[in-house]
């Protein structure tokens, strides 16, 4: 039960609110990788906008960029979902162990009933 | 209702729920949770010796634990009671903290004791959102994007 805290899952967890970067996060994922003009095609804000949108994608270790000549690429990072099922694992152990003891002591506490 | 417990435990991407039947009314499970006596005696693993260091059990009132590992070192848990429906529904944010205090990733968990035949069934429910309103606002999107991060990062 460590305790750890977590930054990289808090920024993960904040990126992936904004609906428009699940919207970039899902267009990477259908097409592998992308160049940063590309990624911005289909979206109705400026390229400013977007470049931000992938740094905090960046920052959270969501995405990664490959530079090739001129172009910029970006594309999902594979083991990018690591800390999120780390948490869960651990948050599943910690409840399961809690419940455990609890139901015994709720058992020491209730009156025995017959069976109907 | 025999003593077997029904222990399932389901997840999707973004939710982690368990359930329990127990063979005790929501009386007494309630109770449990939120009587500061009560908790003690369940709330920390074997060896970790909890404190209670805040139960304010109304909406809106904070909670704080504090568990003493066995090398002396100290772990804390807090958060704010959202709803809180004697015997049958309980609802809080929750934080681990780190060693300096400061509340790692929020997370809502809500508890639901539903009395049936002989006993209750527990469910626990935790949401890994920063906000109701960020729960609220993008439930629909979450999913199928963990379900798509999953599968490339299996």
């Amino acid at each position: 039960m460590a305790a750890a805290r977590m930054p990289q899952l808090d920024s993960l967890f904040a990126a992936l609110a904004d609906p428009t970067r699940r919207a970039i996060i899902e267009r990477l994922l259908a097409a592998g990788e992308l160049s940063v003009g590309d990624v911005a095609a289909p979206f109705a804000i400026s390229t400013p906008a977007i470049s931000r949108h992938l740094q905090v994608l960046e920052r959270a270790g969501l995405i990664e960029r490959r530079i090739e000549r001129q172009w910029r690429f970006v594309r999902v990072r594979a083991d990018a979902l690591a800390p999120v099922e780390n948490w869960l694992s651990r948050q599943r152990r910690h409840w399961t162990a809690a419940l455990d003891r609890l139901e015994a002591l709720a058992a020491a506490r209730t009156p025995r009933r017959r069976k109907s | 209702m025999s003593d077997a417990e029904a222990n399932n435990a389901e997840a999707n991407e973004t939710t982690l729920r368990l359930e329990r039947l127990i063979p005790s009314p929501p009386e007494i499970l309630f109770a449990l949770w939120t009587e500061p006596a009560q908790l003690l005696r369940w709330w920390a693993p074997e060896g970790y010796e909890p404190s209670v260091d805040a139960l304010d059990t109304r909406p809106g009132g904070r909670w704080r634990t504090t568990l003493r590992r066995p090398d002396g070192s100290m772990l804390a848990t807090s958060g704010v009671y959202r709803i809180v429906e004697p015997p049958r529904r309980l609802a809080f944010t929750w934080a681990w903290e780190d060693d300096s205090g400061a509340r790692g990733h929020e997370t809502e968990v809500v508890v639901d004791f539903e009395p049936i035949p002989g006993g209750t069934r527990l469910v626990l429910v935790q949401r890994r959102f920063e906000s109701r309103q960020a729960r609220d606002n993008h439930n629909a999107g979450w999913s199928s994007t963990f379900d798509r991060l999953t599968r490339i990062a299996g």
